[in-house]
Formats: C-alpha cells, structure tokens, sequence
C-alpha cells in the first residue's frame, strides 16, 4: 500500500474534442499514432488518424466511408503493412491500407447486421499461425476471417435452425501459442460467454453470467491460455483462470462489482499481463492487479482438477467524464500510455505512471 | 485574621468586593463593610490552622481610620450588600466574556494555522503531480521522437530495398539466357521475423511460412434462453419473471359460462383469434365491429390487457370517452410489473388515456398521462409535442379565469 501517491497514477496527456461520435480509438503499432473511428453527424463512417505532436494531437488524415464504423483492429496485419481491419453499421468487415484507402485490400458483407466487435490474431509479429479476423455481429454469429480468403469465412459459429438469435457484442481470440491451436471467445446480450475451439472446430466451454457480457479479453493472445477477463451491464466483471478446466463446473473465477454502471471494455497492458484497466458507463476509468492464489489448481472429491482463482486489487481510478467511455488502448510500445474515446465526442491520450513499481 | 471556630471553610464560602467582605459559613457569618475600596482581585485570604488570614490590598495608599465601617442604618447595609452581589456578578460575567473572546481568538488561529498546513501540503501534493505530469511528458516526447526516427529508418530502408529489386531484375533479365541466379543472400532485408527459407521477394517468403487458410466448418450453437428482446440485466431478473408468470396465467385463464358460447365455432372462442379480427376492423375503421370482437375476447379471458388497450382506441374513435378512460386504465393495472417488454403498451396506454381526459377537457389529468408516457419514452417527439399544446392550454385557460 504506502501513501496515495506511490501508487500509479492516471495522467490526463492530452485530449480533443471531436466534431462526431466516436466508436473505437486505437495505436497505430509503431509509431505515435492512433486511429478514431466512428460515425459522423450525416450517418457515414469516418477513419481519422492522428499523431502525438508535443502536447497536443495533430490530424495527419481524415478518411469518409459510406457507413459508420464500430470496430477496428490491428491484429491480423503485419509490422511492415499495418493494414487495418474494420467492422461496420452494415455488416461489412474491411481491410484497409492507410496509405492508400480509396478501396480496401479486402472486402466482404460477411454479417446481415452491424459488426459489433472485431480481434486479430497472428500479425505484429506476435504469436503463429496463419492471421485471423473474428467478427461478432447482432445477427447473433461469431465467423473467423482469413484474409487470403474471399468470401467466406473460414469458420461460423451459429445459432442452429429455429434458435432465437441473440446479439453478440463481444469477441477475442486466444490460446494461439503454435500454428494449429487458437480460441475464439464471444460474449452476447443474454449474458452467455462461449468459447470455441477453432482446431477441433467444437464448442469448448459456455457459461452465463447473468448480465449482458460488453467485453472479454484473455490476458494474452499468443500464450496458453492463462486469463480471461469478462466485463457486463450492472457493474461487474469476472476474471476466469483458463489453465485449468473441470469437466462439470468449467472455469473458476473471482468477479468485482464497480459502481452500477456498465463496463464497457476491459484492456490488458501488453507489457504486464496481470495489469488491465476497466472503462465504466459512468465516465471512469479503473486500474486493477491481479494477485495469482498460492495454488492454481486443486483435486475436488472425484480427483478432478479444479481451478483455484486468486484476487483482483484496485490500484487506482479516475473519473475523465460524464459520458460511457466505450473504447480503450495501451499503446503495444510505450508502457503505460493509452488512448481512450468517450461517447461525449472526446478522445484522450492517458499516460499512466509507475507501472514499473506495481 | 478571623478566627474560625473549629468549621471548615473553603473558598466558596468567601465573598469579597471591593468594598465589602463576607464569609458565611452556616451557622457562623462574618461580614464587613470595608473603609476605603481595595483590589479585590488581588487580595488573598489564605485558610488554615484554624484560622483565615485576609491580606487586603488598598487602592489608594492611605491611612484608614478603622478596618471597617460601621452602618448602623440596616438598609444601608442591605443596599451595600446587594450592591456588592451585584457588582461580584457584573465581574463574573465580564470574566466569562473576556474567557469566551480570548477562546474564540485561539480557535480562529489555530483553524488559520491548519488551513495553511493544509494548503501546504495540497500544494505539495499538487507540485509532485505536476512534476510527474513534466517528467512523463518529456519521456513521450523522446520517446515519439524515436519512433520519428525509426519511421523515417525504414523508409529508407524501403527505398533502398525497391532499388536493390530493381537492380535484380535488371541482372536476372540479363542472365535469361544462363541459368537462374540465387539472389545475393548477403543483401537480404532486414525482417522482424526471421525467416527460414529464402526467397526473391519478402512477400512470397511470408506467405511460404505461414500455414494454409483453415478449412471452413461451422459450429452451430444454442443460446440461454431469453424471452425478452433486451439485453440480460441481474437486477431486473426478478420483475421479468413475474411478469412472464403473470403473462403464461393469463393465457390459461378462461372465465366464460361455457353453456353461452357453445354456439360460437371453435376459432371464436379463441382470445387472440378474436383479438386478431378485433384489430383487423379496427384498420378498417369498423370500430363497432371491433369493439365486439375485443368483448367476447375480454369475456373469454379477462386478464390480457392488450384486448383493454385497444378496446381503448376504439373508444376513442367512437368518442366513448369514459369507456376509453376505463379501459385504459385496466389496461395499465395489467401491465404490471412494469419490464421493457411492455413498455410500448403502457406508453400506448397513458396516450390513450391522455387523449381522453383532453377531450372531456380534463386537461390537468390529462398532462398527466402524457408526461407519465414521456418518462417512459422520452425520445417521442409526438408525445412531447402533444404534452406543450395541452399544457399552453392550461395556463391558457388559467389566464383567463
């Protein structure tokens, strides 16, 4: 513990006011740049790319599309081409080069209704494989891009004939330590988290946490699967232990409630994968550790193995504005510097301090 | 000296001014009109051993003719004595002013003092922050400035590369003849990857490596189920179940006397089949039609309350405005508890409802109604319009009367 302020603490950098509604914020791998993507007043997408000049934010370029766009990501592309990947209002999944964004690399209207949430995996140089896009869309689908392949998707997760479709509004990809083995998580509406195993092509585990699920994240992409974090409406969010799953009770798990409100988005610090931060509906912004249990797993009466889960801690919070803030990013190259977009048109540059003494 | 005749005396029992002394000490008293005034406040009476020893102070240096004045009038005494209480009490007061003045002047200055201790250490802690803020931005600014660097690096780099390419193709469109050149290993391309295999362009190298697009297969899933549209909220579990509960007894219920309706065919005894033709004459502006449609209904099962409200509206086209108001307002009594799912009835409702207490110029209870559907759908911009004409109408009519 100590005195307040040996803590870390969440240093407002610099922000800016914005003439539209923004969705998704996120760095350009790198460089000192970030993307803003959301929707503009006349109802069409708009990609704006910014750059961190001494203090202030500089648009570089300004980039309309014909819809609005909700999600993004850098995920699948490599370090040389930066190409991102976007879901928008129609369904459309995108892949765009930034230097020269007139028409996408790829294209594809691979959902009936908006892409709510987007991952990639397999580019930046992190982990192996072949790069993968995973869009969840209110059709109620989760479907796995590969971006040499046109069209189709390269698996689909859906509800079968006759089920009642639910809004998916959340997915990550994880476990893709080698090139054969990858999850996909997708968090829905009804409160359902699914985990599918995209190797065996089968449903792993599903659960239900009693709230619609905004966000799911595992603490690394490219690693055996060691955490999940999941965060919903009312206030809470569960943190999963992944390593160890009981054939009946699935994965064991600590869960926090943070004031009423919905949390929004949860992001784990590349550089420290027990550091994630929470966005909350009421304008904050938490930052959490994880404490591992003395053990991690246990034999439960039939000589099962049961996940033991440990603790999550606050380190600090800070309240930036009245508004959801809905989209959040650490930089992948500067530890502690983040971005974050809040629905009252204002994105901010946050630099959180003393990391290194957590 | 006053010798004290084996009591005890304490201070309490000495009464001194400054001009009349006084011990009581029941059943003894002893007291004294003194010549000439003293300094009562610094006079002393010290007790022990039996006795009182006075050491009186006098205000003016002089002779005294005697220790005391003898008063033989007795009112005169009495007046000096009640003038003495008096005086001893003016005194006590004036102490416990000047106490409460001193006490108030110590407590302003010690809040001053732990304001500014306060204000000190805000402005420690502020001046910490800012030194932070300082700090971290100058690392950014390095730290954008490598990435300046490194950007600019590779662009360079990429520059060189083209050239190189193009250098090759040059040479091996020389060598067509010959057999194929292995390109020079040794001007590779810096890779944050590296690669195993080589190849003439870094693009097709990538590619060799990675493994073949998966192939597509699809997972069919099955949801929680849910009966509601919205999304699942924890504490809102509880009223959506009643209301699901609520819903599902309403269906069974079936209150008509069957020897009635065993003419009618089996379709008419169906609430929703009825409910269904009920809303079709409606669209066709057979509101007399529909009315009795919605009452065989209401007959059959008396607990759904989307047969009310639009037996509501029908009302209102007929200009039954109080059977209007009625069914409304059964309508509402079912649409309890109130959950997302019926939001749009109730909203339907309150302007029903609304609507009819206007039109028997009711317009109090009216507003009433229309600002309850506001509450539930605020974004109406119907509804709020309506709401400004009716309540221009009331402070109309209040200007007037």
């Amino acid at each position: 513990s100590g005195s307040g302020l040996e803590r870390p603490q969440l240093v407002t950098y610099v922000q800016q006011a914005l003439s539209y509604t923004l969705f998704d914020c996120k760095w350009l791998p790198r460089s000192a740049r970030l993307l803003c993507l959301g929707s503009s007043a006349r109802g069409t997408g708009l990609l704006q790319l910014y750059e961190l000049q001494g203090g202030r934010l500089a648009l570089l370029r300004e980039i309309e599309k014909a819809k609005p766009i909700k999600c993004g990501t850098f995920g699948a592309t490599s370090l040389q081409q930066r190409y991102l990947a976007t879901g928008d209002f129609g369904g459309n999944l995108n892949i765009w080069n930034l230097e020269a964004p007139e028409i996408p690399v790829y294209s594809v209207k691979g959902h009936k209704e908006i892409i709510n949430s987007i991952d990639g995996v397999g580019g930046l140089g992190i982990g192996e494989g072949a790069p993968e896009i995973v869009t969840g869309s209110r059709d109620g689908t989760v479907k796995v891009w590969d971006p040499r392949q046109k069209d189709t998707p390269v698996a689909n997760m859906e509800p079968v004939q006759g089920e009642n479709k639910r809004d998916c509004w959340t997915v990550a990809f994880g476990n893709a330590y080698n090139q054969d083995e990858r999850v996909v998580c997708a968090g829905y509406d009804n409160g359902d988290i699914k985990l599918f195993d995209l190797k065996n092509m089968s449903l792993r585990w599903e659960t239900n946490i009693k709230n619609g699920v905004c966000s799911v994240e595992f603490d690394r992409k490219d690693v055996y699967m060691n955490k999940l974090v999941a965060t919903s409406l009312e206030g809470k969010f569960h943190v999963f232990n992944m390593r160890t799953q009981h054939p009946t009770k699935g994965f064991a798990s600590v869960s926090e409630k943070v004031q009423k409100s919905t949390i929004w988005q949860v992001r784990h610090l590349p550089q420290n994968r027990d550091i994630f931060m929470t966005s909350g509906g009421a304008g904050s912004l938490h930052l959490w550790k994880y404490e591992y249990p003395a053990q991690r797993l246990k034999k439960d009466s039939e000589e099962a193995e049961m996940g033991l889960v440990g603790s999550v801690s606050l380190l600090q919070n800070v309240t930036l504005s009245t508004q959801p803030i809905s989209s959040l990013d650490w930089s992948p190259d500067k530890k502690g510097l983040c971005v974050c977009g809040a629905f009252d048109q204002t994105v901010r540059v946050l630099i959180v301090t003393k990391l290194n003494k957590v | 000296s006053l010798p004290l005749r084996g009591v005890r005396v304490t201070s309490a029992n000495i009464f001194c001014t400054d001009q009349y002394l006084k011990v009581e000490r029941p059943p003894f008293l002893f007291e004294a009109v003194l010549f000439a005034p003293i300094d009562d406040a610094n006079s002393t009476a010290k007790i022990g051993n039996g006795i009182i020893f006075f050491t009186l102070y006098k205000k003016e240096v002089a002779m005294w003719d005697s220790l005391t004045l003898a008063i033989a009038d007795k009112e005169k005494l009495q007046y000096l004595r009640e003038n003495a209480v008096l005086k001893a009490h003016e005194r006590a007061k004036e102490e416990t002013e000047a106490k409460k003045v001193t006490e108030k002047e110590h407590k302003k200055y010690a809040l001053e003092a732990t304001m500014r201790l306060e204000e000190a250490e805000r402005r420690r802690i502020e001046d910490l922050k800012e030194k932070e803020q300082q700090k971290v931005t100058k690392e950014l600014e390095l730290w954008q400035k490598q990435q300046k660097d490194a950007e600019k690096q590779k662009r360079v780099q990429k520059e060189r590369e083209l050239h190189q390419k193009v250098e090759q193709l040059k040479e091996t469109k020389k060598d067509k003849n010959n057999k194929t050149r292995i390109p020079n290993e040794g001007t590779s391309k810096a890779r944050i990857k590296p690669t195993k295999g080589h190849g003439s362009c870094s693009m097709f190298s990538e590619e060799e490596q990675l493994p073949a697009p998966r192939s597509a297969a699809t997972i069919k899933i099955s949801f929680t189920p849910r009966v509601f549209p919205t999304a699942l909220r924890e504490s809102r579990i509880a009223e959506e179940e009643e209301w699901l509960c609520k819903q599902a007894e309403a269906r069974r219920t079936s209150n008509a006397d069957l020897s009635e309706l065993e003419d009618l065919k089996e379709e008419e005894k169906n609430p929703d089949w009825l409910k269904d033709k009920g809303n079709k004459m409606f669209a066709t502006g057979n509101y007399l039609a529909a009315v009795n449609a919605y009452n065989l209904a209401v007959r059959l099962n008396n607990k759904l309350p989307l047969l009310y409200l639009n037996r509501a509206a029908c009302h209102l086209k007929l200009r039954n405005l109080h059977k209007a108001i009625e069914d409304s307002s059964k309508a509402l009594e079912l649409l309890t508890p109130p959950v997302p799912a019926n939001e749009n009835a109730r909203v339907k409702a309150y302007v029903r409802r609304g609507t009819a207490f206007c039109q028997l110029e009711l317009y109090v209870e009216g507003l009433q109604d229309y600002e309850a559907a506001l509450k539930i759908d605020p974004k109406n911009k119907t509804i709020e319009k309506d709401a400004e004409k009716i309540r221009h109408l009331i402070q109309g009519t209040m200007q007037d009367s």
